[in-house]
């Protein structure tokens, strides 16, 4: 949870992948989702066996919103010895990817491991991956409401109703009978009764955003 | 009836042929936490699993980012709660990359970095080895294993004062040098671990039942395993000798001699015999690390900016003080840029995709979990084999749900 005695000092840059300070850990290229596909074919044609990691970053103040990232790794199969393998190359394919429309074609046709990956971005960003073929939320369960990574999506989720309970006594305890120490029973089950009915809406309220 | 793209339910009766659906988990003993495999079965048959993940999701990348960069390392620890410190590690690797520090840290920072993550390496193999071996019904090595990772935890509680998180490491170096009496602790458990790494072997690696129950079993090709992602032990026992720490050094483990274990069956067997060669050569590490501790030296890096200075410059210097305050209430800033940094886990390329905006926390922070790609290759490993063998399939994946979550 964000500490409430100090703001949080937001940086100035809205496209901070544009301010990359050199560092040498992989070659990068921007695409978009129109073309992201043909380029992902012509990677793997020219040895990235590999699709390390895929996932997103959301750029609100930015057009376009979303940013698809591809880890590529050039990895033979016939790497047997740490000579072999040596230093493989890394790629890094940055996709814009539309707010409005949040559409990118599926990789899962050239590497079986961007399913889940896939799924991932998907459920945490709402970006769909079409021609994906079995598209469901991941992490998130199936019925939830809204796209948990995306920079508007509150830290502490929705508001959500709570079931009435009163104030200053679980119920349950009371009737169980089991007073705190120096009240009766019927001075407690009154006290919760009237808190019942005084609080505002007949429950208390979260406080959440 | 077959598994469908809809939610799950629990339906379990089948009509179509003999084939039925069950799902193992999430509170099935052998899913090494909470994962549920949905199972289309035919007698003892898998014909197709289908993992169902996110038992466990906490929204660790979320929470990271409302915190202090500082602060995040807590939770990023947290990810992969077998090897903290490997998280750790390569979360202020990323940090630093991207303040531009990388080359100031202090040497004798680096080594014990180093020490804290093959130490960790080793404890979380003891967890994979010693629970695997559970699922197959040798309950005693399950003790021999948990008793030598207590001895991992007690100097990861002397260095940094908790037994299972202890967040030592800090950007710009660790918090604080090494304890008294630390170096004599770690000299007992370099003593003993030749003769405890004997114990196990003789114990499984010619045993008859042990071989019977993992050779062949969840194979792997070295084609299959580079197109399901897979990193870490599973991809060196299917034969592809990729281990981060030689292809893309970090912290100076140029300077070590070790050797990628490797082998070539791609079998549970094969995964089983590169982890116990995996903890001889991180002992080796140790052996080598230790050997250069007696050495003093600064474990931070001198850059007030980013490290708080020390506690005892607080009470005379003014600057010290303000630095102090500075960091402590809002932290430090990081410069603009997005950064991709691997290390070798315990499970494989731990990788963190970190995003900057400028500001005092993380703007993102996406991990690539070895988990989770390690896990999802049992898909491609499931149909054709037994239940029984599926157990297998999974603890010689060693996936940690921390990390698979988040």
């Amino acid at each position: 949870m964000p500490s409430t005695q100090t703001p949080p000092i937001n940086g100035l840059a809205t496209d901070p992948t544009a301010l990359r300070p050199p560092i040498a850990d992989a070659t990068i290229e921007r695409v978009d989702a129109g073309t992201v596909l043909a380029r992902l074919e012509a990677l793997k044609a020219e040895g990235y066996t590999m699709l390390l990691d895929l996932g997103a970053v959301d750029y609100p103040e930015r057009a376009p919103r979303f940013d698809v990232v591809y880890h590529l790794l050039k990895l033979p199969a016939t790497a047997g010895t740490v000579a072999a393998v040596g230093t493989p190359q890394r790629f890094r394919l940055l996709c814009g990817v539309d707010g409005a429309k949040p559409n990118v074609p599926t990789a899962t046709g050239l590497w079986k491991s961007a399913d889940w990956a896939e799924r991932e971005v998907f459920d945490l960003f709402g970006i769909v991956f079409d021609g994906h073929p079995d598209l469901r939320r991941i992490q998130m369960p199936h019925d939830w409401e809204g796209h948990p990574l995306r920079k508007d999506y509150p830290l502490r989720g929705p508001a959500r109703e709570r079931a009435p309970r009163p104030p200053f006594a679980l119920k349950s305890n009371v009737q169980a009978g089991t007073p705190p120490t120096g009240r009766t029973l019927e001075a407690l089950q009154e006290q919760v009764k009237r808190a019942l009915r005084d609080a505002p809406g007949g429950a208390p309220q979260d406080d959440a955003p | 009836m077959s598994l469908s793209s809809t939610p799950l339910t629990p339906e379990i009766v089948s009509h179509e042929g003999n084939a039925m659906v069950l799902s193992m988990g999430p509170q099935h003993p052998s899913t090494h936490g909470v994962l549920q495999i949905m199972l289309e079965i035919e007698g003892e048959t898998v014909l197709k699993a289908e993992p169902e993940i996110g038992y466990l999701h906490t929204g660790i990348e979320k929470s990271a980012e409302n915190l202090f960069w500082s602060q995040a390392q807590t939770v990023v620890e947290r990810m992969d709660y077998l090897a903290p410190s490997s998280n750790a590690l390569c979360y202020v690797l990323a940090v630093e990359r991207l303040l531009g520090m990388t080359d100031k840290i202090p040497v004798r920072a680096n080594r014990i970095r180093v020490l804290q993550a093959e130490l960790t390496r080793i404890a979380s193999h003891c967890v994979w080895l010693g629970t695997g071996c559970i699922d197959l019904g040798a309950i005693s090595i399950f003790f021999y294993c948990f008793d030598m990772r207590e001895n991992i935890l007690d100097l990861q509680e002397a260095a940094g004062g908790a037994r299972m998180h202890p967040n030592y490491l800090r950007v710009g170096g660790v918090n604080g040098d090494l304890p008294e009496g630390y170096l004599a602790k770690l000299d007992a458990l370099i003593a003993k671990f030749p003769g405890r790494m004997k114990e196990l072997r003789d114990l499984l690696q010619a045993n008859p039942i042990f071989q019977d129950r993992t050779i062949d079993v969840g194979y792997l090709s070295p084609e299959d395993a580079l197109a399901w992602n897979v990193t870490g032990p599973a991809l060196r026992g299917s034969g592809i000798a990729y281990d981060v720490r030689r292809a893309f050094p970090y912290c100076g483990y140029e300077e070590y001699e070790f050797d990628v274990p490797t082998r070539t069956e791609g079998d549970a067997y094969a995964r089983f015999l590169v982890r116990l060669d995996e903890m001889e050569q991180s002992m080796r590490i140790i052996e080598q690390v230790r050997a250069k501790l007696d050495e003093p030296g600064p474990v931070m890096v001198d850059d007030t900016k980013v490290a708080a200075p020390p506690k005892e410059t607080i009470a005379l210097s003014m600057e010290a003080l303000i630095h102090h305050f500075k960091i402590v209430s809002e932290g430090f800033r990081v410069p603009p840029g997005d950064v991709y940094q691997p290390v070798e886990g315990p499970r494989g390329e731990l990788g963190f995709y970190v995003v900057s905006d400028g500001g005092n926390r993380p703007y993102r922070i996406r991990t690539r979990p070895p988990s989770l790609y390690n896990l999802q290759a049992l898909k491609g490993m499931a149909p054709g084999a037994f239940i029984a063998d599926l157990v297998v399939q999974i603890g010689s994946l060693d996936p940690v749900f921390g990390e698979v979550d988040r």
